[in-house]
């Protein structure tokens, strides 16, 4: 008889809670809320805090970057639904991650893949990966990646020529670098070495997501290329630049245009440049550039990066 | 010599208290979280396996020093069945180091436990992701491990100098866990302190000095920390490991000594 009143309050209180718990649950999400990348703490107070846990603590910053970039791939129109704020957030959590453990591969190389591509901060990136140089003084990627950034699209090519002249001292590093790092020097073949950095950069990829979106790259690039050195040809063959790109299938110095993989239309612009359509909000942004942004407004967010995120459980 | 039974007595003292099943699922559990958290991992999976695996130990280490360690130590003085221990033909310094001997043995148990799980964690994850440990190596983990454990000595030391002129057993544990954050953290603000141009902020001639004196007087906890280099395979060089013992087994002997000291000339009500 004394059991039945504890039982019979156990069976009023459990439904009571899971009853609580829910709508006290769901009220507490209405709340207003800061951003999730909204804050970052600054490196020696994480040092501090993370007691002897640094690598740990490493670790779970990288974590918390990933989970937020993988979260992101879930909106509509990625990168673009991105904003610049978040893609900041992205940053400092990497920055912090390398702070704790400036030798951890991971928040570098993935500052690469999304930060320079997609989040465009281009310079972050390389300030981020001279903290990599410095400490992996082993690894020939992480200077080879600074020297594709600052050539690619900062087009600083003196500054790029010292990262590849770095890479290539290092253990492991492809032949090709030190090669490519004497070229930079030389003014023009912009779009040659871009597709030799983006076949060097293929080539040493795993990641099936990356290595699709380099090649698409790639391709653009391909058809790029093809379109300039026609257009040489054609100066050449005529005395005369050609007026548009159909004056080189009129005179058969190529088949056909090319098609561009990001969906845009080759076309040659005033100063003689091939360019394209899917580039031109890029394009003003700016004003120097007479190279292809393969990024566009309508690249498909499942084909561009998921595979990355792709977890175990 | 009647150090020997006071240290059996409180190895298998501290053997049979259930703390150590529950430090030890728990470490269990963070191996097998690890390996998880590792699988997300596009590069260094090694590294992140090795972090977590030594953090397991270095904490499940962290929790019997506080809850095992220091009961063992103070309960005698608890519950007054320290007077039935100094009626025997004993001394206070062979209680006393008796008691800490127990207590390292213990500690070494313990740590070569979870280690063991450690390792099989770290090598089933290897198996799992062969390609993903580029720069590892065994002798630095557990060298790693080494320091941790002695790190561990030097905090039991600490604690029992807590212990002989505290009067309860709860001012022990908190002044033992001040003394570990002090310890981990006082590098990071001797750096701060010295350079604070770096971080922009201004401190007073007063706080350096202030600093500078708890540099010495608490221990130096972040010298024994090598897991970062551990999880990248990096070498440490002979002479910082050499200083590092010593600095080690010095401040074990003098926080054992000053213990003792105290010890000796403590009346109890």
């Amino acid at each position: 008889m004394r059991r039945v009143v504890p039982i019979l309050l156990l069976c009023v209180l459990l439904p009571l809670h899971v009853a609580s718990l829910r709508s006290a649950g769901s009220a507490w999400k209405a709340l207003p809320q800061g951003e999730e990348t909204a804050y970052a703490i600054p490196a020696p107070i994480l040092k501090l805090t993370a007691l002897e846990f640094d690598g740990l603590a490493s670790d779970f910053m990288f974590l918390r970057a990933l989970v937020f970039l993988g979260s992101t791939f879930e909106r509509d129109n990625w990168p673009h639904s991105v904003k610049e704020s978040e893609w900041r957030g992205l940053y400092r959590d990497l920055s912090a991650a390398t702070d704790l453990d400036p030798y951890f591969l991971d928040p570098y190389y993935v500052a690469q893949a999304s930060l320079t591509w997609d989040g465009h901060l281009v310079r972050e990136t390389n300030l981020l990966l001279e903290k990599g140089i410095r400490t992996r003084d082993w690894d020939w990627m992480l200077p080879f990646f600074a020297g594709f950034n600052s050539f690619y699209f900062l087009q600083e090519n003196e500054q790029a020529s010292v990262y590849l002249m770095e890479s290539s001292k290092r253990p492991g590093a492809a032949p090709l670098v030190a090669s490519l790092a004497t070229r930079l020097a030389v003014k023009g073949r912009q779009t040659e070495n871009a597709v030799i950095f983006l076949e060097e950069m293929l080539r040493n990829e795993e990641d099936e997501g990356i290595k699709k979106n380099y090649r698409i790259r790639l391709e653009a690039l391909h058809g790029i290329l093809a379109l300039e050195k026609a257009v040489e040809l054609y100066a050449a063959k005529m005395g005369k630049p050609p007026a548009s790109l159909q004056d080189l299938v009129a005179e058969r110095v190529i088949a056909k245009i090319p098609v561009d993989p990001y969906a845009g239309t080759f076309y040659l612009d005033v100063d003689g440049s091939v360019k394209t359509t899917s580039d031109l909000r890029e394009a003003k942004k700016k004003p120097e550039n007479d190279k292809p942004q393969p990024q566009q407004k309508t690249a498909q967010p499942g084909k561009d990066a998921a595979p990355l995120y792709e977890l175990p459980f | 010599m009647s150090l020997w039974p006071v240290a059996a007595v409180t190895f298998l003292e501290g053997i049979r208290n259930r703390a150590i099943y529950g430090i030890t699922i728990f470490a269990l559990l963070l191996l097998i979280a690890g390996n998880l958290v590792a699988g997300m991992i596009m590069q260094e999976v090694g590294k992140v396996m090795v972090d977590m695996a030594l953090s397991t130990i270095a904490l499940s280490g962290l929790l019997l020093v506080l809850f095992v360690g220091i009961n063992l130590m103070a309960k005698d003085l608890d519950r007054r069945t320290i007077y039935m221990v100094l009626s025997r033909p004993i001394s206070r310094p062979q209680y006393l180091f008796g008691k800490f001997l127990g207590m390292v043995l213990l500690i070494v148990t313990t740590i070569a436990i979870v280690s063991l799980f450690a390792v099989a964690a770290i090598q089933l994850t290897k198996i799992t992701y062969p390609d993903y440990f580029a720069h590892f190596s065994w002798a630095s983990i557990f060298l790693s491990i080494a320091l941790t454990t002695l790190s561990l000595i030097l905090l039991t030391a600490l604690s029992f100098l807590f212990a002989s002129f505290v009067s309860t057993s709860f001012l022990t544990l908190v002044l033992t866990i001040l003394s570990y954050l002090i310890g981990h953290g006082i590098n990071d603000v001797k750096a701060l302190i010295e350079a604070p141009q770096q971080v922009g902020i201004q401190v007073t001639p007063f706080t350096v000095k202030l600093v500078q004196g708890v540099y010495y007087l608490f221990p130096n906890l972040s010298l024994f920390d090598i897991k970062t280099q551990a999880a990248h395979g990096l070498t440490v060089p002979l002479a910082t490991i050499g200083w590092t013992v010593t600095y080690g087994l010095g401040y074990t002997a003098i926080a054992m000594l000053l213990a003792t000291l105290i010890f000796s000339k403590r009346e109890f009500p």
